[in-house]
């Protein structure tokens, strides 16, 4: 029998504010052990969870960027289960009245058609404790460090429409580019900041089945979830080919043998609703000041970059995939630079020399204003694009302005017709044996007396004068 | 540390000189309630060694205001049941005039009413629960106990309204308590059939007498059915007990209080230092929360539509008439504090818990429904956030003459 695969993701996503969801401490990861801890985050007797605005607007936030309808009510449950990493002996989590449901994104499958994903709802939860096991001498001790305890966390559930590992990964980086346009989370697989879950099962091809599902955990980057996806799929085809049945349970991806490998039988703690934090209702108001608030996602964002200033589809889709790169990109044309030349100039010149310098659009000195100066005047034809090139280098050297830079490089082309006549037709009178080769029909040498008078100009003449030039004489 | 067979905690430091509303009166805490470097351990082996971080907001408040506080009185573990709380006991051997409680199925009510007190539990939600080692927080409010109305008006204009530190508090306005004296008291009296029926023959005879003298004082009484009533007990056992399961989970020896350090790894020390740490009556009551939570849920979520049925119910009945009238306590336990089970506690406060369970405000008030002998107390339950209007007829009704029986 033929199966095919039916994948459902679960995606925590850890929020990027300022403090803890339930109290003022720092969400800052990577201090020393249990320092950005109090009363409410250890959970001592007395204290009561109070609820971050900044938290719950991120979450919000999140949710109607995964165009997730906004629930009227929510409220926060206890997930019960006994655990040293679990202060309270609950997590608090929003089980039974969920912050938001019914999202969706689209993605480009693997044969270029767009297909709509679907988001069951979106949940907010607080992050557990991390425990350490250890051995001292030969004594196993087990250490806990609260500084995540309580850190804020949004989880996105989809409904089970993904088919390949592909989909999946298509899924969760599109999710990604989403959620990192809104601002609200890093989403980092590799640093731990987004956690990705899948559920798999199989089911007969062409059938709507859905059967018992295994749980799949630990995979700490995108290709590690695709591979993940593609050996439990292969994993669980080998069962039901030899009629063992599959049994609904957790497996941990191992990143080293590429294999997954079984842990526990999935475990669901009871949802009790919480007594100490107060329900959270949206009313119309507060979720147009959010709609306002949200900016304008990718997919808007590229078409009307396609519109606007005439950009083929492809190069709108890179341009508008990170928010800082496009805001960058529309700050550099709105100084006047044409969309073309900021376009090439921004991912063929000024991209690569980030990367080298470990820089971003965001932290650069090379700013959108100081770029788009040097555009203006390789616009104007008053540099030539070598001498733009060697000035973008220096702009990460020097503050001073662009103009300046060129003026002090001696970068400035020369466009004087005069000196450009006399130049060539010294070049002329030098290379005879080029300018009868030209005649003869090599097109080749006109690109050598082309290089001869730029090198007499030391590359400082007008490119597209000297060609005009050389072409009249040549040819007069 | 200074004690003794009634106070588990004695405070030697001087008294305040913080001039306030209370200055010059003293109060008395059950260890359940944070005082900031006290042993805050509420009775149980839970949390012993642990000290108080900090003061709860009734107690910094009540401090601020130049109030004096006597000490811990000792307690059953986290509160559950009376048996050995010594609250009434230190009342009535005057080592204060008044006391702060928390109130979960009507303890400062059943305390006051065996010191011969008047008691106040407030609408929930308007005094702040920060520094409260409760179990239930959606069952349990601070409640005052003091000699009389005017006392406990006073206090509460201390202790309630909005703090920073509970976000959990009643969003709407809280009631002023400073006006309590110039509002118009509330002179209508609903009784409920249903809990009549409850009743034995004596305890409906002192009812029933209280209920002349509040006709005396100028009360229409008129008698209400709410079929429902009997399902209170059942609905607050299940609602209580899940929510104090909920708790006490923190109490692992992770972070504080009892530890057992007899084990072989992490997770035989947790097992061991919960299973440890309570005694038999309270882990009854947190196993039957357990149940609720993991193998009956449905029957929570049925107990949760019940309280609100309930709610809308007594509401009804509370546009009628402004407050419904209850004796405080059942005859067999007017002296002496239920001591073994769950089941002989949830009798003790048949009567008291459900305003715990409708978050309502009640007072109770003693030498009204009593003879020489027995003082059952009576309970005037008002409407959620009308605790100025109740304060205020209690007030009244306080300072009637006593009739014969009462002297």
């Amino acid at each position: 029998m033929i199966y095919e695969a039916v994948i459902g993701l679960e995606i925590h996503v850890e929020l990027n504010c300022a403090t803890k969801m339930f109290c003022d401490c720092p969400n800052i990861a990577g201090a020393d052990a249990n320092i950005h801890t109090c009363p409410i985050c250890l959970w001592f007797p007395g204290a009561i969870p109070r609820f971050s605005e900044e938290a719950l607007e991120k979450a919000e936030l999140t949710s109607l960027g995964l165009n997730c309808k906004l629930q009227e009510r929510s409220a926060f449950d206890q997930k019960v289960y006994y655990y040293p990493d679990l202060p309270k002996g609950y997590q608090l989590s929003q089980a039974h009245l969920p912050l938001a449901r019914n999202g969706w994104l689209d993605i480009t499958g693997e044969n270029g058609e767009s297909k709509r994903l679907r988001i069951r709802k979106i949940h907010m939860e607080e992050d557990v404790a991390r425990l350490v096991h250890e051995i001292e001498g030969k004594a196993p001790i087990s250490l806990v460090d609260f500084n995540r305890a309580g850190v804020p966390l949004v989880e996105i559930v989809t409904e089970p429409d993904m088919a390949s590992p592909y989909e999946a990964m298509e899924f969760v980086r599109k999710l990604r580019t989403q959620i990192r346009y809104i601002g609200t989370a890093e989403c980092s697989m590799e640093a731990g900041t987004m956690r990705v879950d899948a559920n798999i099962s199989l089911r007969p091809k062409s059938t709507n089945e859905l059967n018992t599902k295994v749980e799949i955990k630990n995979m700490n980057s995108i290709k590690n979830l695709g591979d993940a996806i593609a050996y439990e799929i292969n994993r669980q085809t080998a069962c039901l080919s030899s009629g063992e049945p599959i049994v609904l349970h957790t497996r941990l991806w191992d990143a080293e043998k590429r294999v997954t490998v079984a842990m526990r039988a999935k475990f669901e703690g009871p949802c009790v609703p919480d007594p100490a934090v107060a329900h959270i209702v949206i009313d119309e108001t507060w979720k147009n000041e959010l709609l306002s608030r949200l900016p304008e996602m990718p997919g808007v964002k590229a078409d009307r970059f396609g519109r606007q200033y005439k950009l083929s589809r492809e190069d709108a889709l890179t341009i508008s995939a990170e928010r800082d790169l496009s805001e960058y990109f529309e700050a550099v044309v709105k100084q006047n630079v044409s969309p073309r030349t900021a376009f090439h100039w921004l991912v063929a010149q000024l991209l690569p020399l980030l990367k080298e310098r470990g820089q971003t659009v965001a932290d650069t000195p090379v700013t959108s204003v100081r770029f788009s100066a040097l555009l203006l005047i390789l616009e104007k034809n008053e540099i030539n694009a070598n001498a733009c090139r060697e000035a973008l280098k220096l702009m990460f050297e020097s503050s001073l302005p662009p103009a300046e830079i060129i003026d002090r490089q001696g970068f400035r082309q020369v466009s004087d017709t005069q000196l450009i006549e006399i130049t060539v037709n010294e070049v002329i009178l030098t290379n005879s044996s080029a300018v009868s080769d030209f005649h003869n029909g090599a097109d080749k040498a006109f690109g050598f007396l082309m290089g001869r008078a730029m090198q007499a100009m030391k590359g400082k003449g007008n490119p597209k004068l000297i060609k005009e030039v050389l072409e009249k004489k040549l040819r007069g | 540390m200074p004690t003794n067979d009634m106070l588990s905690y004695k405070n030697l430091s001087a008294k305040p000189s913080a001039t306030g509303p209370l200055k010059g009166k003293s109060f008395l805490l059950p260890p359940n309630i944070s005082v900031r470097n006290w042993p805050a351990q509420a009775g149980s082996k839970a949390l012993e060694k642990f000290v108080a971080l900090d003061d709860a907001t009734t107690v910094d408040r009540l401090q601020k205001a130049g109030g004096h506080l006597v000490g811990y009185t000792r307690m059953n573990e986290l509160g559950f049941g009376l048996a050995a709380d010594q609250m009434a006991k230190a009342l009535t051997s005057s080592l204060a005039e008044a006391a702060l409680m928390i109130d979960m199925m009507g303890e400062a009510r059943v305390t006051a009413c065996r010191a011969r007190l008047c008691a106040f539990k407030p609408t929930s939600g308007i005094v702040s629960r920060f520094g409260l080692i409760g179990l239930a927080p959606s069952l349990e409010s601070v409640s005052v106990l003091a000699q009389n109305f005017e006392e406990i008006a006073l206090i509460m204009s201390v202790i309630a309204g909005k703090d920073e530190r509970d976000f959990s508090m009643d969003e709407g306005e809280i009631p002023n308590f400073q006006m309590s004296k110039e509002v118009t008291a509330v002179k209508t009296a609903g009784v409920i059939k249903e809990c009549l029926e409850l009743l034995d023959e004596g305890e409906k005879a002192l009812f029933a007498q209280g209920l002349a003298k509040l006709k005396m004082a100028g009360f229409s009484i008129e008698e209400f059915s709410l079929p429902n009533f009997h399902l209170s007990g059942p609905v607050h056992q299940c609602v209580g007990s899940v929510e104090a399961s909920s708790s006490c989970g923190k109490f692992d020896g992770v972070r504080y209080g009892h530890r057992c350090f007899q084990a072989k790894n992490w997770n035989e020390m947790y097992l061991k230092s919960r299973g440890e740490s309570f005694d038999i009556l309270l882990k009854a009551y947190l196993f039957q929360g357990a149940y609720f939570q993991f193998q009956n849920y449905d029957v929570f979520e049925k107990a949760g539509r019940i309280r609100a049925r309930l709610i809308k119910d007594i509401n009804i009945l509370l546009d009628k008439c402004a407050t419904l009238a209850l004796p405080t306590l059942r005859r067999r336990f007017a002296e002496k504090p239920a001591a073994g089970s769950i089941a002989e506690i949830y009798e003790e406060f048949c009567l008291t818990l459900p305003a715990n369970l409708l978050g309502m405000p009640v007072v109770s008030m003693p030498a009204i429904a009593s003879d020489e002998k027995t003082d059952l107390g009576i309970q005037l339950l008002g409407k959620r956030l009308d605790d100025i209007r109740l304060l205020a007829a209690a007030r009244q009704l306080s300072s009637l003459p006593k009739g014969e029986n009462n002297k």
